[in-house]
C-alpha cells in the first residue's frame, strides 16, 4: 500500500530549482534509498515533505492526506518523523527529556494540567517517560543507561542513536533519516545497517534514508532513488540504480562514465 | 631576600624586555597601584577610615587597599603560571613579591608626590587629597615618608600572599576566600544585624547581644575568628561533599539490594525532608517582617516585587528563550488597572466617592486576565522573530506601553502625567496601621503562588516544549511542537505573574505615575534572572536579593554605593557567568568546551585517538 505519493514536486530558491519536478514514493515497510550527489535537492525535498518549506507546486500526499501547507508540527503528528544531516539535538536537555519531547505530539497536558496536576496529567507524565525509555531501550544499552546524560555529552555515534530514538519517540509510521551513517566508522555504519532492518522488522516503519556510502544502500534498500539536479534520474533495484549510465554520470563525471562502472 | 634588590633586578628585567613574563607581572602591579590611588583619589579612603571591620586591627580603608594588594600578587601568579614559564612555589613568591612591589611603589610615589607638591595644590583638582588623608590616614601617624615606606612594604608582603593563596590547592583556597569574604560581610552588615538582634529581643523576648559580635565600629575579634572559620568550615564541607558525590561509583555499578536501599532512603528523605524544609522556610518567612523591623520591611517587599517580575520574565526567556526586553509593559497593566479599578480617584468612579468601583481583591483577577490578553497581544506580532530582533522589537513595545499611558491621548482615563492617585491599601482599615508588614503577607502570598506555577510549569510537558523550543525552535516544530501556541503561552503566563508584581506596586506606592514604567524596569528584572542564574526558580529570589538587597547593604558607603554596586555585578558576571544558583545544566552549558575537552583526553587517553571526530561545539543553535 502507497504510503507517501510526491507527484511532479517543484520548490525553486530564486533562481534554482532545488526540487524541479520530483515524483517520489515509498510503500509501507518498504526501505528506500535516496542517493545523488551533493547539492543535488534530497535533503530539500526531505525539508519540504516535513513542512519545513513549501513546495511551488506540486502534489504530496500522506495515507490519501495532503501535506501541502501544513507545518512541521502537523506532518509528524500525521506519523512522519525525521533527522537531520547535521545533529540537531536538544543539547542541554538530557537523553530522557530529548525522547519524552519526541512523545509531545502524542499527548496533550497544558498547562492546566501542568499546574494543578489531576490524576489524568500524572499518568500521562509517567507514560510519556514509560514510551521515552522504551524507544531509548531500543537501543540496548548505548543510550538507557545514559539517560539523565546531556545530550551534548554523547559521543557522536550515540548522538546519531538519540535523534533516532527522539524521531522514533513521536511514534511515526514513516521515517526519514537524513545521511544517518556521516561521520561513521565502518564498524558503526554495519551496526546502523542492522538497526535499520530492525526498524522495520521489530517496528513496522516504513523507511526513507538519504545515503551517500554505496556499500550501505547495497545492503539496506529495497529500492533506491538515484536525483541530480532537482530531478529523479533514476530508480529500481542498487544493481539496476547503480549501472545506470546516468547515475555514474552524475556521480564521475561524463568521461569516466563511457567505458567504467562504480 | 631584599626586596629592594629584588625590585632592582626587575627593573632591569623589564629594561632589556627580555622576559615577557616579566613584564606582564610589571603590568598587573601597574593596574594594582592603579587602583589603590584610584581609591585614594575619589576619596574612599579617606572616607572609609572611620569604619572598622575588626575593631582595633583594621580599617575599612586599609582592607580596601589590602585587598587590592593581595589581589594584585594573587593575579600575578596566575598569569605566570598561566604563561606556562616557571611554576612553584618560589617563581609564584617573586611575581606577587615584584607586582606587590610595583603597585605598593605607586601608590608610595603617590602620597610622596603630593606631600612634596603640597596638598593645597593638588587638591584644586583632586579634592580628596585632604592633609588628613596624607599626613594623617597614610602616614600612620608619622611622617610621609615612613607612611610610603610602609605602604610599599605592605604591597611586597600582601603580594607575597597573594601569589601563596593562589598556589594552594583549590579547596583550601576556596575555603579561605570563603572564611574571609564571610568576616567581611558580616562585618558590612553590622547596622542590619544590629537591628535584627534588636528585634528578635524586643519581639520574641530572645536576649541576644551585639556584643559579642561588634564593637562600637567594627567587629570584634572574636567574632571575627569565628565568622572566619564559619565560612571557612562551610566551604571545606561542602568541598568535600561534592567530592564523595564525584568519587562515589556510578549507579549502574551498584548491586541491585543497595540500589533499592537507596531508593527508599530517598523517598523517605525526600518527601519528608522536603516537607519539613518547606515547612521551617515558610515559618522563617512569616516571621520575617517582626525580624526585620517596619523600614526593612518595606525593603523587602520591593524586593518581592522584583522576585513576582523575575519569575515572570524568567518563563519567557530562562524557560521558552524568548529575549524580552519590554517585560515593563506587564508591569505597567497590572499597576494602572489596579488603579483604575481601586482608586477613587479614577475616571470609573463616581464624583466626591471614597472608595473605588472595585475591592483590590475582587480587582485583582480581572487585572491578571488583563495582563495576560496584553502578552498576547505583544506575543502575536512577534511570534515570527527570533533573537536580537526579537529583543528590540519588545523593546519598543516597552516604550509604546511607557508613552501611551502619559499621552494626552488616554489621559482621561489614565490620568497622563498626573498620574493616578489615592490607590487604598488592599485590606480593612484596621489592618493598614502597619502597612509594610501586612503588604508583605500579600507578597510573600504572590510569590509563593508564582514559585509553584513556574515549578510546576517547568517539569511539565509544557517546560519540555518550551526547553525544545529555547535549544532549536525548527527541530522543536519537527517534533510535533506547536511553536505558535507554546510562545504565545510563555508570553501570556509571564505576562500574568509580572502583573502580580505591578499590583503590589500600584498598593505599595499608593499612586501611579507613568515615569516608573521606563526602560530601567525591564532591565532590572532582566538582571535578577540573570545574575541569579537563567532558568533557575531559586535563582530569581536570590537574584532579586542581590539586586535590590545589596544597594541597601552598601547604603552607608553613600556616594560611592553605585559604584561599588556596579563593579560587584561586572566582577559576579565575569566569577560567575553561570549565575548565582543556577540550573545544573546551565552550569554545565557554559563549561560545556572544559567538559569535551576532558573527555576527549580521556578518550584518548585510553585508547588513543577516537576514530570519528567530526564534533563540536559549534553545532548548536543558529
Amino acid at each position: 500500500m502507497r504510503l507517501l505519493e510526491v507527484e511532479n514536486l517543484v520548490k525553486h530558491f530564486g533562481g534554482v530549482a532545488a526540487v524541479d519536478g520530483v515524483d517520489f514514493h515509498a510503500d509501507e515497510k518498504e526501505i528506500v534509498s535516496v542517493i545523488g550527489p551533493n547539492g543535488a535537492g534530497k535533503t530539500t525535498l526531505f525539508n519540504v515533505v516535513t513542512g519545513f518549506f513549501e513546495p511551488d507546486s506540486g502534489k504530496m500526499e500522506f495515507e490519501k492526506l495532503s501535506l501541502v501547507g501544513l507545518k512541521p508540527n502537523r506532518v509528524t503528528k500525521l506519523g512522519i518523523a525525521r533527522t537531520f544531516q547535521q545533529i540537531r539535538l536538544f543539547p542541554n536537555l538530557t537523553v530522557l527529556e530529548n525522547a519524552m519531547v519526541g512523545q509531545h505530539c502524542r499527548t496533550k497536558a497544558g498547562p492546566f494540567g501542568a499546574i494543578i496536576r489531576p490524576p489524568w496529567a500524572v499518568r500521562e507524565e509517567r507514560e510519556i517517560a514509560d514510551r521515552a525509555r522504551e524507544v531509548l531501550g531500543f537501543f540496548g544499552d548505548r543510550l538507557l543507561p545514559m539517560q539523565d546524560t546531556m545530550a551534548f555529552e554523547l559521543s557522536y555515534a550515540d548522538r546519531r542513536r538519540l535523534e533516532i530514538a527522539r524521531a522514533m519517540a513521536t511514534m511515526p509510521k514513516l521515517l526519514l533519516l537524513d545521511e544517518p551513517t556521516a561521520g561513521m566508522n565502518p564498524v558503526e555504519k554495519h551496526g546502523l545497517v542492522e538497526l535499520i532492518g530492525r526498524l522495520r522488522a521489530e517496528r513496522g516503519y516504513t523507511v526513507v534514508l538519504i545515503e551517500h556510502d554505496m556499500p550501505v544502500v547495497k545492503n539496506v534498500s529495497d529500492r533506491v532513488v538515484a536525483i541530480d539536479h532537482g530531478k529523479v534520474i533514476a530508480q529500481g533495484t542498487y544493481d539496476e540504480v547503480s549501472s545506470d549510465p546516468q547515475v555514474i554520470e552524475a556521480y564521475l563525471g561524463k568521461q569516466k562514465a563511457t567505458g567504467q562502472q562504480i | 631576600m631584599s626586596t629592594r634588590a629584588l625590585a632592582g633586578r626587575a627593573s632591569v628585567m623589564t629594561a632589556d624586555g627580555r622576559t615577557g613574563s616579566t613584564r606582564s607581572t610589571v603590568t598587573v602591579g601597574m593596574i594594582g597601584g592603579l587602583v589603590a590611588v584610584y581609591f585614594m583619589v575619589v576619596g574612599m579612603v579617606e572616607k572609609f577610615d572611620a569604619r572598622g571591620i575588626i575593631a582595633g586591627v583594621i580599617g575599612l580603608s586599609f582592607t580596601l587597599l589590602a585587598i587590592t594588594a593581595a589581589g594584585t600578587g594573587y593575579m600575578a601568579a596566575r598569569s605566570r603560571e598561566r604563561a606556562g614559564m616557571a611554576t612553584g612555589l618560589a617563581s609564584a613568591a617573586s611575581a606577587g613579591a615584584l607586582a606587590g612591589a610595583v603597585a605598593g611603589a605607586l601608590s608610595a610615589v603617590t602620597i610622596l608626590a603630593v606631600d612634596l607638591i603640597g596638598e593645597e595644590h593638588v587638591r584644586t583638582m583632586f579634592q580628596s587629597f585632604t592633609p588628613r588623608l596624607i599626613e594623617g590616614i597614610l602616614s600612620f601617624g608619622r611622617t610621609v615618608g615612613f607612611g610610603a615606606m610602609v605602604l610599599f612594604a605592605a604591597g611586597v608582603s600582601l603580594g607575597v600572599l597573594g601569589a601563596l593563596l593562589q598556589q594552594t590547592a583549590p579547596r583550601m583556597r576556596r575555603a579561605i576566600l570563603t572564611g574571609l569574604g564571610t568576616l567581611l560581610v558580616i562585618s558590612m552588615a553590622e547596622p542590619f544585624l544590629t537591628q535584627v538582634f534588636r528585634n528578635v529581643t524586643d519581639n520574641f523576648g530572645i536576649p541576644i547581644s551585639r556584643d559579642w559580635l561588634y564593637e562600637r565600629s567594627g567587629m570584634t575579634v572574636l567574632g571575627a575568628i569565628l565568622m572566619f572559620a564559619l565560612g571557612f568550615a562551610f566551604s571545606w564541607w561542602r568541598s568535600t561533599r561534592a567530592q564523595r558525590a564525584t568519587v562515589s561509583p556510578p549507579a549502574g555499578e551498584r548491586s541491585a539490594d543497595a540500589a533499592g536501599m537507596r531508593s527508599i532512603r530517598g523517598l523517605v528523605r525526600g518527601r519528608a525532608g522536603k516537607m519539613i524544609g518547606f515547612l521551617a522556610v515558610l515559618g522563617l518567612l512569616i516571621l520575617v517582617p517582626r525580624i526585620v523591623g517596619p523600614f526593612l520591611s518595606q525593603v523587602v517587599v520591593i524586593i518581592g516585587i522584583y522576585v513576582l517580575l523575575g519569575l515572570g520574565l524568567n518563563i519567557v526567556v530562562g524557560f521558552a528563550g524568548l529575549l524580552d526586553l519590554g517585560y515593563v509593559a506587564f508591569f505597567a497593566v497590572g499597576a494602572y488597572a489596579v488603579a483604575v479599578f481601586t482608586s477613587p480617584a479614577s475616571y470609573l468612579a463616581a464624583e466626591g466617592a471614597t472608595t473605588g468601583v472595585l475591592n483590590f481583591w475582587v480587582a485583582l483577577p480581572i487585572v491578571v486576565v488583563m495582563a495576560i490578553v496584553a502578552g498576547l497581544m505583544i506575543g502575536a506580532p512577534v511570534l515570527r522573530l527570533r533573537g536580537d530582533y526579537l529583543a528590540i522589537v519588545t523593546l519598543g513595545f516597552g516604550e509604546i506601553a511607557r508613552v501611551l499611558i502619559a499621552s494626552n491621548w488616554l489621559s482621561e482615563y489614565l490620568g497622563g502625567a498626573q498620574g493616578i492617585l489615592r490607590i487604598p491599601p488592599p485590606a480593612p482599615e484596621e489592618w493598614s496601621l502597619r502597612r509594610p508588614q501586612n503588604l508583605y503577607f500579600i507578597v510573600l502570598a504572590f510569590v509563593l503562588i508564582a514559585v509553584f506555577v513556574s515549578t510546576r510549569l517547568k517539569d511539565s510537558r509544557v517546560g519540555r516544549a518550551w526547553a525544545a523550543m529555547r535549544e532549536d525552535e525548527s527541530v522543536a516544530e519537527a517534533m510535533g511542537v506547536s511553536v505558535i501556541n507554546y510562545k504565545l503561552l510563555a508570553f501570556g503566563i509571564g505576562a500574568g505573574v509580572g502583573s502580580l508584581g505591578g499590583a503590589i506596586f500600584a498598593i505599595q506606592v499608593g499612586s501611579v505615575f507613568p515615569n516608573s514604567f521606563d526602560l530601567l524596569v525591564s532591565i532590572n528584572a532582566l538582571s535578577v534572572i540573570v545574575l541569579g542564574g537563567l532558568g533557575s526558580i531559586p535563582g530569581v529570589v536570590v537574584g532579586a536579593l542581590a539586586l535590590v538587597g545589596l544597594p541597601e547593604l552598601l547604603r552607608e558607603f553613600q556616594e560611592f554605593r553605585l559604584l561599588i554596586y556596579g563593579a560587584v555585578l561586572v566582577a559576579l558576571m565575569i566569577l560567575r557567568p553561570e549565575g548565582l544558583l543556577p540550573e545544573v545544566r546551565r552550569k554545565r552549558e557554559l563549561h560545556e568546551r572544559a567538559i569535551e575537552e576532558e573527555q576527549y583526553e580521556e578518550q584518548v587517553g585510553q585508547e588513543g585517538l577516537p576514530p570519528v571526530i567530526e564534533t563540536g561545539p559549534e553545532e548548536r543553535r543558529e
